[in-house]
C-alpha cells in the first residue's frame, strides 16, 4: 500500500520527477515525430517510385517489338513464298512479328490470366524532343511512350497524374478548342513571320543574247502523251486521305515548364509549352536491324505531373497508333503493362508464368515495378536502417539521463528509506517503490510525449512555415524535395512500440538505483541528518 | 521481557575497527520506563538498533519473551519492527512528502496490501485520530512536517510509533533537538503512555534532567552497562519552570 502511496506522492511533489517526465516526454515525442516523418517520406517516395510504372512490365529490347519464338526461345524467321529465310538489312534473319492482340490473348489464357486485372500494349523508346521557345529551337532527351490512353488508364499510374484530365477514366489525346485555337494562332504567326522575313527577289532579267548565237524560239509546249494515264484527280485523292487530325502529346510537367529562382530567391515557374503548341520528336525507327531516324509532330494536349522529377522531366506520351505509324511498326509493340488483382500475393506467380511465355532469348524481359526500382528501394531501406541506429542512440542517451536522475532521487531519499525500514518496510518493498516510480514516470512521460508528438506531427507544416519565417532560412526547401508539404504517416503500431520501449527503458534504468536503495543499510541511512 | 545477552558490535571503517559494544547485558522488564544514559559515542543508538532488530550484533543474543529475535529471517524482523517495536528518533524522521495524518498512518500502510488497507482503513484512521488527539495535534492533520515546530513533529512521531500498539517503544534522544520545555512535554507524554497504556519504553538520553521521570536508569561506558539504578523518585519539574 505504502508503495503506491509514496509513488504517487513522490510524483506530485518532486521537482526531479518533473525533469524526468520531461526528458521521457521529449524522447517519446521526438521518436514519434521522426518516425512519422520518415515513414511519410518513404511511403510517399515509394508511391512516387511506383508512380507511372505498372505492377508488372513485359518489354523487349528489340526495336521492332515482340516476335514469335520457338520452344527454345529463339525467334522464328520469316520465309518467303519459296520457303527461303528472309534477311534484313543487317544480314540477320527477319523474325515473324507477334501482334499485341495475339500476345494479350496468350497472356490472358495462361494460368496467370485470372490474376490479371488489366493489360495494355505500349511502345517505349528513347527520343529527342524539339520545340520552339521565344525564337529559339530547344531540344531535350526524353522517353517516348506510345499508349492507348484508355487501356493505359485501366492499368493505373497514368490518368491520376494528368493535369487537365486528372483521374479521368477514359483520358484521350484530343485537343481542347482552346488548344486548337492556340495551334491556329501559332500557324498564322509563323506564316506572318515567314512573309516578313522572305525578301522580295527582283524578277529575273532577260539576259542579252550572246554574240554569234541566234535567238532561239521558245520551246514548243509538250504534246500530250495519249498513252499516259490521266492526271490524278486531286479532290478524289483528298477524300481518300484520313482527316488531318493533329496528334496530341502529353508532356512531363518539367519538360514544359522552367523552374528557377528569381533575384529575390523565390522559385518561379514559367510555362514554355502551352496546350496547342507544337513539338517534334525524333526517334529511332522500328525496323529489325535498322537505326533509321524517324520523326513526327505533335500538339501539346496535357501534362503529366507525378512530382517525381525523374518522370516529370523525361516522359512523353503519344497515341500508340501514331507512334506505330511514325516508327513504321504497325501492329507491333515493345511492351505490355499489367495490373494485378492482388499485387503482393500474385507478383511471384504471375512473373514466373510470364517468363515462360516471353523467353529472354527473344530479347523479352519480365519485371515487377519493385525489381525495376530495386536500387532506389534499397537506398530507402539503408536510410531507414541508419535512422533507426541513430534513434537507438538517442534512446540510449535518454536512458542514461533517467539513470542519473534516479540515482539522484534515491540518494535524496536515503533517510526516508531508513525510516521506512525502521517502520517495517522490507527491502523488496523499498525496491518496488523505486521501480514503480520509474514505471509511473515512464508512463506519464510517454502519455504526454505521445500527445506532444502527435500534435507536432499534425501541425508540422505550420511549424515549418513558422520556423522558416522566423529564421529566414527554408527548413524544408520545396524545390529540392518536390513535395508540397512535409509528408507524415503515423503508424499506430510504431507509436505503441515507442511507448513500450520508453516505459521499458525507464523501468530498466530505474532498476539499478532501486536495487541500491533496497540494499541500503537502515542504520546507516538513519544516521543521515 | 526484552533481554540483551553479551552483545558485541564493532564497526569497520576501511582497516580501522571501532568497537562499540563489548559484551553488553541488559534486561528490560515489561511495563518499565527505562532510560539509558552515556556519553556521546558510547553506543547508545547502536544498542537501540540492535534491540529493535534494525541491525544485527556481531555476537550475543537479543531475546523477546525468551525467543531469540536477532537472527530471525528478514521478513519476520520486518514484521516485528512493524508491530512490536516503535521507534522515535532525535530528528523526528517524518516523511516530508506526506501530511501529519499520512505520516502517522505509515506503519499501517506498510503493514497492509492495498486491499487489506482498504478493508481496515476506517479502523486505522480512527486509531490515528485518537493518537493525534492524545498528543494534541488534532488541528494539524493536513499539514506537512516542515510546517510544524520541532515539538509538534516529535509528537507526530510518537503517534506514528504508537499506531500499531507496539509493546516496546525505543526512543533515541527524543528530546535531543528540543528546548527544555517542549522536551519536558514529550517526556511527560511518554510517562503518561507508560503509566496508562502499559507501554514498555527504552529511552536513550544524555539529559540527566529528564531521567528522573523514568523508573530505572542504566549508564553505558566502554560498551557495557556500568551502573543500574532506580531513578531518584523526584517529582518531575513543571515544564514552565524547566524552561527557565
Ligand atoms: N557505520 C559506522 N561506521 C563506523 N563507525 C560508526 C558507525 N556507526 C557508528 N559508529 C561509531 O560508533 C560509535 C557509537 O555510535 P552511537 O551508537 O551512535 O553512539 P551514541 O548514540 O551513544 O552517541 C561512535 O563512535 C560512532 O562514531
Ligand atoms: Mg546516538
Amino acid at each position: 500500500m505504502y508503495k503506491l502511496l509514496l509513488c504517487l506522492r513522490y510524483l506530485r511533489t518532486r521537482y526531479l520527477a518533473f525533469i524526468c517526465i520531461v526528458s521521457v516526454m521529449l524522447g517519446v515525442a521526438t521518436l514519434i515525430v521522426v518516425n512519422a516523418v520518415m515513414s511519410g517520406f518513404s511511403t510517399k517516395l515509394k508511391d512516387r517510385l511506383h508512380g507511372v510504372l505498372s505492377d508488372v512490365v513485359v518489354d523487349t529490347d528489340r526495336p521492332d517489338g515482340f516476335v514469335e519464338c520457338d520452344a527454345d526461345g529463339y525467334p522464328v524467321p520469316q520465309r518467303d513464298e519459296h520457303g527461303r529465310v528472309v534477311f534484313g538489312p543487317d544480314g540477320n534473319p527477319v523474325p515473324v512479328p507477334l501482334s499485341p492482340e495475339k500476345a494479350i490473348e496468350r497472356i490472358l489464357a495462361s494460368p496467370a490470366g485470372p490474376r490479371i486485372a488489366a493489360v495494355t500494349p505500349t511502345i517505349e523508346s528513347f527520343a529527342v524532343l524539339q520545340f520552339q521557345f521565344r525564337g529559339q529551337t530547344l531540344t531535350k532527351p526524353v522517353r517516348l511512350i506510345g499508349v492507348d490512353p484508355k487501356g493505359r488508364a485501366a492499368v493505373g499510374g497514368f490518368s491520376e497524374y494528368l493535369v487537365r484530365q486528372a483521374g479521368a477514366e477514359a483520358p484521350s489525346f484530343d485537343l481542347t478548342t482552346d488548344a486548337l485555337d492556340r495551334h491556329d494562332w501559332n500557324r498564322h504567326r509563323a506564316a506572318r513571320s515567314r512573309v516578313t522575313e522572305v525578301p522580295d527577289f527582283p524578277p529575273p532579267k532577260k539576259l542579252p543574247p550572246l554574240p554569234g548565237f541566234p535567238d532561239l524560239p521558245a520551246p514548243a509546249p509538250p504534246v500530250a502523251d495519249l498513252l499516259a494515264p490521266p492526271p490524278p484527280d486531286q479532290a478524289a485523292m483528298n477524300a481518300q486521305m484520313p482527316d488531318a487530325r493533329p496528334a496530341g502529346v502529353i508532356l512531363g510537367y518539367t519538360i514544359a515548364h522552367f523552374r528557377y529562382k528569381d533575384a529575390s530567391g523565390q522559385v518561379v515557374e514559367e510555362r514554355a509549352l502551352q496546350p496547342g503548341d507544337g513539338v517534334t520528336v525524333f526517334a529511332p525507327g522500328g525496323e529489325a536491324g535498322g537505326m533509321r531516324p524517324v520523326w513526327g509532330s505533335f500538339l501539346v494536349t496535357d501534362y503529366l505531373k507525378t512530382e517525381m522529377s525523374e518522370y516529370d522531366q523525361s516522359f512523353v506520351y503519344v497515341p500508340l497508333e501514331d507512334l506505330q505509324r511514325v516508327r513504321t511498326m504497325q501492329g507491333r509493340c515493345t511492351a505490355f503493362q499489367l495490373r494485378l488483382k492482388d499485387y503482393d500475393r500474385d507478383k511471384a506467380f504471375v512473373t514466373d508464368q510470364l517468363r515462360a511465355l516471353f523467353h529472354p532469348r527473344s530479347g523479352a524481359q519480365v519485371a515487377t515495378w519493385e525489381e525495376r526500382q530495386g536500387s532506389l528501394l534499397a537506398a530507402i531501406d539503408v536510410e531507414k536502417g541508419i535512422l533507426n541506429l541513430l534513434l537507438f542512440l538517442i534512446v540510449g542517451v535518454a536512458g542514461f539521463s533517467i539513470l542519473a536522475i534516479f540515482t539522484m532521487i534515491v540518494s535524496e531519499k536515503y533517510r526516508d528509506i531508513g525510516v521506512m525500514k525502521s517502520l517495517g518496510a522490507s527491502s523488496s518493498g523499498v525496491m518496488s517503490i523505486f521501480v514503480g516510480y520509474g514505471l509511473l514516470l515512464g508512463a506519464v512521460g510517454c502519455a504526454l510525449g505521445t500527445g506532444l508528438g502527435l500534435a507536432i506531427t499534425d501541425n508540422i507544416n505550420g511549424i515549418e512555415r513558422f520556423l522558416t519565417e522566423a529564421t529566414g532560412k527554408a527548413v524544408f526547401p520545396r524545390d529540392v524535395y518536390y513535395f508540397k508539404e512535409i509528408p507524415t504517416n503515423v503508424e499506430p503500431l510504431r507509436v505503441l512500440f515507442v511507448n513500450l520501449g520508453a516505459v521499458g527503458i525507464a523501468v530498466v534504468f530505474s532498476l539499478l538505483p532501486a536495487w541500491r536503495a533496497a540494499r541500503l543499510h537502515p542504520v546507516r541511512a538513519l544516521r543521515f541528518e | 521481557m526484552l533481554v540483551a545477552e553479551n552483545l558485541h558490535k564493532t564497526y569497520r571503517r576501511h582497516a580501522v575497527r571501532v568497537p562499540v559494544l563489548n559484551g553488553l547485558n541488559l534486561e528490560v522488564k515489561a511495563g518499565e520506563f527505562l532510560s539509558v544514559v552515556g556519553a556521546s559515542g558510547s553506543g547508545k543508538s547502536t544498542l537501540l538498533h540492535l534491540l529493535g532488530t534494525l541491525d544485527a550484533p556481531d555476537a550475543g543474543r537479543v531475546l523477546l519473551d525468551g525467543r531469540r529475535v536477532d537472527d530471525l529471517p528478514g521478513r519476520e524482523r520486518d514484521a516485528l519492527r512493524n508491530r512490536t517495536f516503535g521507534y522515535i528518533f532525535q530528528f523526528y524522521h517524518l516523511l516530508p512528502e506526506l501530511n501529519v495524518l499520512d505520516n502517522v498512518l505509515m506503519p499501517a500502510y506498510i503493514g497492509h496490501s492495498v486491499v487489506g488497507w482498504w478493508k481496515s482503513r476506517s479502523r486505522w484512521r480512527a486509531r490515528a485520530l485518537e493518537l493525534l488527539r492524545k498528543v494534541g495535534l488534532t488541528h494539524r492533520l493536513a499539514h506537512r512536517p516542515r510546517e510544524l515546530s520541532g515539538g509538534e513533529m516529535q509528537r507526530a512521531a510518537v503517534a506514528r510509533a504508537l499506531l500499531t500498539n507496539p509493546r516496546v517503544l525505543l526512543a533515541d534522544e527524543p528530546t535531543g533537538n528540543l528546548d527544555a520545555g517542549t522536551g519536558g512535554e514529550i517526556v511527560r507524554l511518554l510517562r503518561d503512555l507508560n503509566r496508562e497504556d502499559g507501554v514498555t519504553i527504552v529511552m536513550v538520553t544524555h539529559n540527566l534532567e529528564i531521567v528522573s521521570a523514568t523508573d530505572r536508569v542504566v549508564r553505558m561506558v566502554g560498551g557495557v552497562v556500568t551502573e543500574d539504578t532506580p531513578a531518584t523518585p523526584r517529582p518531575f519539574p513543571h515544564p514552565r519552570l524547566a524552561a527557565v
